[in-house]
């Protein structure tokens, strides 16, 4: 068995997991994110009209349609490793029943970030697709989104296997649910343009990851300009939340 | 020097740092080795380092200095070599509760590699020997924790090991399961297996184990056969002892005995301390 074959043998577990309950699965995925998307494209959008993008018209549904993919990169990616994590670690048991198998602890760690990134991009496809269907993305801009998807999924699915990994009881993990996931929700320009916030939020909001990668699933699905913040603030919490939270998680299980 | 033993623990020390918190030597300098076919039993009171030294053992967790060696191979350096034959049953309950009886003895099974097809009869013919076989499709939460301890169990076998660790894997069982579990361990035993097992149980551990270290406080105050260990601190004179005021109550001396002596013994002195 190498490395990689033994995160596939893991990721395969998530996946069965995930395939027996489908049915559910595919309505948590798919559902939370076309109520966005029919509540504030098809229903909010045509009071609003166009948007202004640096420059960019966009109509306010193709300027939500790209916000809501970013969103669901963040919920899909968070939640999956922050409470699923929680539970396979405390409740499960999972990661301490497999890493005295023929496979490491480390590469437990990173088949459950793996698995809640395929699970966040396989979300995010989802509105990608709807999407082009409505015609507001061109198939090759959601294409090109695909690689970024999975880095911000990555990126969210790290941060949520740290505050598992932080968090004491299952019910903690509603902190940073509350006074950071739900603020990019609504402050990292998914809803609307930075540029309406006053000068110092827009600057708070740009350290969060979310901005950015709102910014850049925009630029390659809508072709509005490229942002450099995102080429600095996307890989700095990529590299900094990664080994950060294998690292908590691993301290927390092994004493 | 290179052991032919299936398992050598060589000075295994594990001190647990804290910040906040004064370091806890849990292990203090153990050594021992299991040879196959050999059931090695731990004993010793809550806190006196079983668990932390089962989980060294396996490679869990990486121990403060010392070596443990798996079939001579390093399970800290090649965790995954070392663990190709290796069977745990932890003191926690881990089972997969995502999955039923059959299919999580069959993932498990992949975690060491192993195709489904050479898993699938190996899982179905454990569970029909455990006593589970009718259980085969329910998820574990339906199973009674007597059933749940004995599907770990079960689940340790299914890589084939040839050192199966077990920490105290007979807690909840009436005495009845106890007992197959018992006749288990001791075939398991005879097909050249080297065990180790951590008990509460003193009947357990004199009735399946070769050898026995009695530990406290991270240290193995004796390690001997049970017999030899209740030779050599009690003697082989019956015990009177009062069982309730008034009634006396004669038997041969047991393992209770020893363990009491040394374990209460040392209690004392480290209260003098």
């Amino acid at each position: 068995m190498t490395a990689a074959g033994a995160i596939r043998c893991v990721w395969l577990r998530y996946f069965a997991v995930f395939h027996k309950s489908l049915k559910y699965a595919i309505v948590t995925t798919f559902f939370e994110p076309l109520l966005y998307l029919f509540a504030f494209g098809f229903g909010l959008g045509p009071m609003i009209g166009t948007v202004d993008v640096l420059g960019t018209r966009l109509t306010y549904r193709q300027f939500i349609f790209a916000g809501i993919v970013a969103q669901t990169l963040m919920f899909q990616g968070f939640f999956e490793a922050a409470f699923g994590s929680f539970i396979r670690m405390y409740y499960q048991r999972v990661f301490q029943a497999i890493a005295v198998t023929q496979i490491t602890l480390s590469e437990v760690l990173w088949a459950e970030l793996i698995w809640d990134t395929s699970k966040a991009t396989f979300a995010a496809s989802a509105v990608l697709l709807i999407g082009v269907v409505t015609g507001d993305f061109s198939p090759a801009g959601a294409l090109a989104t695909l690689p970024i998807a999975f880095l911000s999924g990555l990126l969210f699915a790290a941060l949520g296997l740290l505050v598992a990994a932080k968090s004491k009881t299952i019910e903690e993990i509603n902190y940073p649910q509350y006074l950071l996931i739900f603020p990019m929700f609504l402050f990292c320009g998914v809803f609307f343009p930075l540029g309406n916030l006053p000068v110092y939020l827009q600057w708070i909001a740009w350290v969060l990851p979310l901005t950015a990668v709102v910014s850049v699933i925009r630029t390659l699905t809508l072709g509005t300009p490229l942002e450099p913040g995102v080429f600095v603030v996307i890989p700095i919490w990529l590299l900094v939340l990664t080994p950060w939270s294998r690292r908590a998680m691993s301290r927390r299980l092994v004493k | 020097m290179l052991s032919s033993a299936a398992v050598v623990v060589h000075d295994l020390r594990k001190v647990y740092q804290s910040s906040g918190r004064p370091p806890l030597c849990a292990v203090d300098g153990i050594s021992f080795e299991i040879e196959k076919g050999e059931c090695f039993g731990l004993l010793g009171p809550n806190g006196a380092g079983k668990s932390t030294s089962m989980n060294c053992i396996t490679g869990f967790y990486a121990p403060t200095s010392g070596d443990v060696r798996l079939l001579g191979v390093d399970v800290h350096a090649q965790p995954r070599k070392a663990r190709e034959r290796l069977g745990t049953c932890s003191q926690e309950d881990t089972l997969d509760s995502d999955f039923t009886v059959l299919d999580q003895m069959i993932r498990y099974g992949t975690y060491f590699g192993l195709k489904v097809s050479v898993i699938r009869p190996r899982a179905q013919a454990l569970l029909a020997r455990f006593g589970l076989a009718d259980r085969s499709d329910d998820l574990v939460e339906f199973l009674s924790g007597g059933m749940r301890r004995r599907l770990q169990v079960a689940r340790a076998l299914i890589c084939d090991p040839e050192i199966l660790i077990l920490d105290e894997p007979t807690t909840g069982m009436d005495p009845e399961v106890r007992r197959i579990l018992w006749d288990i361990i001791g075939e398991c035993r005879a097909r050249g297996l080297a065990i180790l097992l951590s008990t509460h149980y003193m009947e357990e551990a004199q009735r399946l184990c070769d050898r026995v270290a009695i530990l406290h406080r991270g240290r193995i105050l004796d390690c001997a056969p049970p017999q030899q260990l209740i030779s050599r601190h009690i003697g082989e004179e019956i015990v009177e002892e009062e069982i309730r005021p008034g009634v006396t109550w004669k038997r041969p001396p047991n393992l209770e005995d020893v363990y009491l002596k040394l374990t209460g013994t040392h209690l004392d002195v480290g209260e003098s301390e």
